[in-house]
């Protein structure tokens, strides 16, 4: 896991750790004002502190890192009043993303599927949502979590473990939902 | 480990992490245990879920260019490790290619002659290399205080001004002089703290009536003054650089480095004229036959 720290830290490198980062704090914070704000200062702090990194670092979860204690001092500074909920904003602006080159019905399946995982890990808690995203889709591994969040790799595992049994749960729930509604939908058809 | 609750050790297992005894011990549980054998399969169709589902975001477009504005102003700002490295680290793998390809005689005898040239030929090179990156650098602050992205810190037509903005935030003492004539031909517009090498430099703003000029000055411990086409003029000589539309003009003294860029559009020489041509030193400038 651990890149060539210098290659890594050339200026057009550090941009491809965009995606990840606005998904992490979109994670964090479920607000995507919040969320492009959190990544503009993780590449202003970074830019300036790397010359503190040490050769054998990793980059990404450097960056990573940095996000997330950003966001920290923001909650502390906010002294956890409610936080603002921006779902629906966040929904279109994220929408735009997946497909390159699939066809139009893979497109959708895909962006069909690609929203119901998205809204079942927005319903897990803080928490399980952080280690779904630093886990499933960063790739980091159980000690790079582990030092970002400043707990025992084996914490991470068991963590890891129940949140993923509960999105299991809520997309299955989600799931059979969705083909209750399109028998419904049948049954009407055919009445 | 043959626990059926444990869900740790299957994720463990479905990420390949169970080696030796581990793995033989829960290789064998699994094919005694039909349970966990489904649950390894519930976990095997999550993880293909969410990796279809990938990217979960996607930054939007304005954040994109937001993110590059500021790796783009922080290059911009004498990353050194963006001008002198970038081209050694690309060239770094295919380098390293040729080198498994030949016979370690071949490499012994490469080796001590690129030795033997580089001690000839280092104190040169490392000059014109540090001289053309101080030029690259000016250029590209330039650049982007024309683009907009490096805006003046301070914005004020007065030396003194001006000089006393800089004290104490510049490793060197820096005083602009006062302006000499009455109808000067471009005016000060204000000026900047840039970073070179990781030392603060001084960017310092002119404006003419349609054009915009910028100098940056740096201690010569950090930036080197070398090459171009060389012009001496009383105690001091120019350097003169053309880089894609700008002139660019360096030169040394009291232990600074200043590099002049603008886009008047004559050589580099006689960019010098637009603003010294009613002043005493015009000749100096001028192209000589």
């Amino acid at each position: 896991m651990t890149l060539d720290v210098y290659e890594e830290m050339q200026d057009t490198t550090l941009s491809c750790y965009i995606d990840g980062l606005f998904g992490y704090a979109m994670i964090l914070t479920r607000n995507p004002t919040e969320a492009a704000d959190l990544v503009q200062e993780t590449y202003v702090r970074a830019l300036k502190a790397k010359k503190s990194l040490r050769p054998s670092s990793n980059v990404k979860s450097w960056l990573f890192t940095i996000l997330r204690n950003i966001w920290l001092n923001q909650l502390r500074h906010k002294r956890s009043a409610p936080q603002i909920v921006e779902l629906e904003a966040h929904e279109s602006m994220a929408d735009v993303a997946i497909a390159t080159s699939k066809d139009p019905h893979a497109q959708y399946v895909s962006k069909v599927e690609q929203k119901r995982v998205r809204n079942a890990i927005q319903q897990l808690t803080a928490e399980s949502r952080e280690i779904i995203v630093l886990r499933e889709y960063e790739g980091l591994s159980y000690q790079e979590i582990a030092a970002m969040l400043d707990c025992p790799a084996g914490t991470v595992m068991s963590r890891l473990a129940r949140a993923r049994a509960k999105l299991r749960m809520l997309l299955s729930v989600d799931e059979q939902s969705s083909q209750q509604s399109e028998s419904d939908k049948a049954k009407r058809r055919f009445q | 480990m043959n626990s059926c609750s444990d869900s740790v050790n299957v994720l463990r297992y479905l990420d390949n992490a169970l080696t030796g005894k581990e793995l033989e011990i829960f290789g064998a549980h699994l094919q005694n245990c039909p349970t966990c054998r489904v649950r390894v399969e519930e976990e095997r169709a999550l993880s293909s879920v969410l990796h279809r589902s990938r990217p979960l975001y996607q930054a939007p477009e304005e954040v994109r260019s937001q993110v590059s504005e500021i790796l783009k102003q922080h290059s911009a700002a004498g990353s050194a490790v963006g001008i002198y490295e970038r081209p050694l680290t690309l060239l770094q793998p295919s380098l390293r290619n040729r080198w498994l390809r030949l016979p370690i005689r071949d490499v012994c005898v490469a080796t001590v002659l690129a030795v033997g040239f580089c001690l000839i030929l280092a104190p040169t090179v490392v000059r014109r290399v540090h001289a053309a990156s101080y030029v690259e650098t000016a250029v590209g602050v330039h650049r982007s205080y024309l683009e907009g992205s490096l805006a003046p810190e301070i914005q004020s037509d007065s030396p003194t001004l001006v000089s006393v903005w800089f004290a104490g935030k510049v490793p060197f003492d820096f005083r602009l002089p006062a302006a000499r004539d009455n109808n000067p031909l471009y005016r000060l517009a204000g000026a900047r703290l840039v970073s070179y090498r990781g030392q603060n430099a001084a960017l310092v703003i002119y404006e003419t009536q349609s054009k915009k000029i910028s100098l940056l000055v740096a201690s010569t411990k950090s930036a080197t003054i070398a090459g171009g086409d060389e012009v001496r003029s009383g105690n001091l000589l120019f350097h003169y650089f053309s880089r894609d539309k700008f002139q660019v003009i360096t030169w040394s003294n009291h232990g600074l480095a200043y590099a002049l860029v603008s886009s008047v559009l004559v050589s580099g020489r006689e960019s010098c004229l637009v603003c010294h041509q009613n002043l005493a030193d015009r000749d100096a400038y001028r192209r000589r036959p």
